[in-house]
């Protein structure tokens, strides 16, 4: 990773995107915590993430890619637990809350491990709702789930423009597109574009391609 | 701390739904059901007949068919700890819920002492039997357990850190009964040895532990041990998990 500096404005969703390997999951993992940068900052809500990292940790909701779970417990046990490591005032509470947002109420009692990926998907979508964060960040968030469910999905993070900030990472461009204010895209670990979907004349799919297209070795131009 | 208290009650509740546990519960049984019938048999026809005063303290110390299983049921109880989050990839929402690794290696040790202990409590069945049947030297057998409870915070300390430091389960338990089996070598050693290196072995020994332990012998030798090997590596698995974020 080198030189991906940008902020995610309160309020604003966020689309990052960039080809396979392009560092999007090590750049999420840096802002979560999950990873320690070895040079640069990262700032959660004004907070140094670097050096409070529990205190920013605290106001991330975290959906980490292929979303794993805790496959033997219950889908209600699973987001009860958290919400306790979380220390998330009223557990009861906010745990049929974010079953309610993330539509899988029905599934609550149901083990983890025996559910379909779309649902697996929701339960951890589910998961980073639970503390009410001011932000979210989901590593691509709708891989595993059906038409129907994915524009369910838009429609919930649409519904968080103006009061949570989403930093959703993808490379469904046609997503982008849907929910996001504003992207930003990667390449080989360095930040290429910065927009807003709207912006520019050309579609989004040529700007990506124009940035990201692997050009030959040895091209001089 | 509470953070703690909730990683140790996740563990243990996913080892009882898991049939490892209970595959690991009655095997520990049977095989500790059939040494102390041994035991007592050879008491019954032989009295007084070994170092040893009684079965139970046999039983807690005076045969190292008390420690060959633990050499391999401590691997099989600790080897999920981290090394199973690893695995399974949940270790990343462990690691960026916002709690300090402090928090999840205390909470997760935590969870290792209680199934040491609930590995041990039917044991104390034996002690009753015998009571039943002849004179049970109670200070004796608190003893032992005190000695059973102070071994288990080492040997679960260790297989905790080869836990975070593998990056599967198998080779967490492989790591760990190596490691243990080092150690019980070493203190084989006592037999072995003269001088300093024969102190040395005894220092370390399981045996000479046990069998202090089980004559109701409480040595702080031992307990300086037990305590400085538990510190060393719980203090370690948590620098582990620092370090691991540093990729």
């Amino acid at each position: 990773m080198n030189d991906v500096s940008f902020r995610v404005e309160r309020g604003e969703i966020a689309g990052f995107l960039g080809p396979n390997g392009a560092g999007k999951t090590t750049t999420l993992r840096m802002l979560t915590g999950y990873l320690a940068p070895t040079s640069g900052e990262v700032h959660v809500d004004g907070i140094d993430a670097v050096r409070s990292s529990i205190e920013a940790r605290a106001r991330l909701g975290y959906m980490p890619e292929g979303v794993p779970l805790y496959r033997e417990m219950r889908v209600f046990e699973y987001l009860r637990h958290r919400a306790a490591l979380k220390a998330v005032d009223r557990i009861a509470e906010a745990v049929d809350r974010s079953l309610e947002l993330a539509g899988v109420t029905d599934a609550r009692r149901r083990i983890i491990g025996q559910l379909s990926k779309g649902y697996r998907q929701r339960v951890g979508l589910a998961e980073s709702l639970l503390a009410d964060p001011p932000i979210l960040i989901l590593d691509e968030p709708t891989s595993g789930l059906d038409p129907n469910q994915v524009r369910q999905f838009r429609q919930l993070v649409r519904s968080f423009a103006g009061t949570k900030t989403v930093l959703l990472s993808t490379h469904i461009l046609s997503e982008v597109e849907a929910v996001c204010d504003r992207v930003i895209i990667i390449r080989e670990g360095q930040k290429v574009a910065d927009l807003a979907p709207g912006d520019s004349d050309t579609s989004l799919e040529d700007v990506f391609a124009d940035l990201t297209a692997s050009r030959p070795s040895g091209d001089a131009s | 701390m509470r953070s703690a208290w909730v990683v140790m009650r996740r563990e243990l509740g996913s080892f009882f739904v898991s049939p490892l546990a209970y595959v690991v519960l009655t095997s520990w049984l049977v095989w500790n059901g059939v040494v102390f019938w041994v035991l007592t048999e050879f008491y019954a026809r032989n009295a007084v007949a070994s170092g040893a005063s009684s079965p139970l303290s046999a039983f807690f110390g005076g045969s190292s068919l008390f420690f060959i299983p633990l050499l391999v049921f401590v691997p099989v109880l600790t080897m999920r700890l981290l090394a199973g989050e690893r695995q399974s990839g949940t270790i990343e929402p462990l690691m960026t819920a916002p709690i300090s690794e402090a928090a999840i290696i205390v909470g997760k040790y935590g969870a290792a002492i209680a199934m040491w202990c609930v590995l041990w409590l039917p044991t104390v069945i034996y002690a009753w039997i015998m009571s039943q049947h002849g004179t049970v030297d109670w200070g004796a057998t608190i003893a032992s357990y005190f000695g059973i409870f102070m071994l288990g915070a080492y040997f679960m300390a260790i297989g905790l850190l080869m836990s975070a430091l593998a990056p599967t389960q198998i080779i967490a338990a492989v790591l760990s009964f190596v490691a243990l089996g080092v150690l019980f070598t070493v203190g084989i050693g006592e037999f072995v040895f003269d001088g300093t290196a024969r102190e040395f072995c005894a220092y370390v020994s399981m045996w000479g532990h046990m069998q202090s332990f089980s004559k109701g012998v409480v040595d702080t030798r031992y307990l300086a041990f037990d305590l400085s090997v538990a510190t060393l590596a719980v203090g370690l698995s948590i620098g582990v998990l620092k370090a691991r974020r540093h990729g």
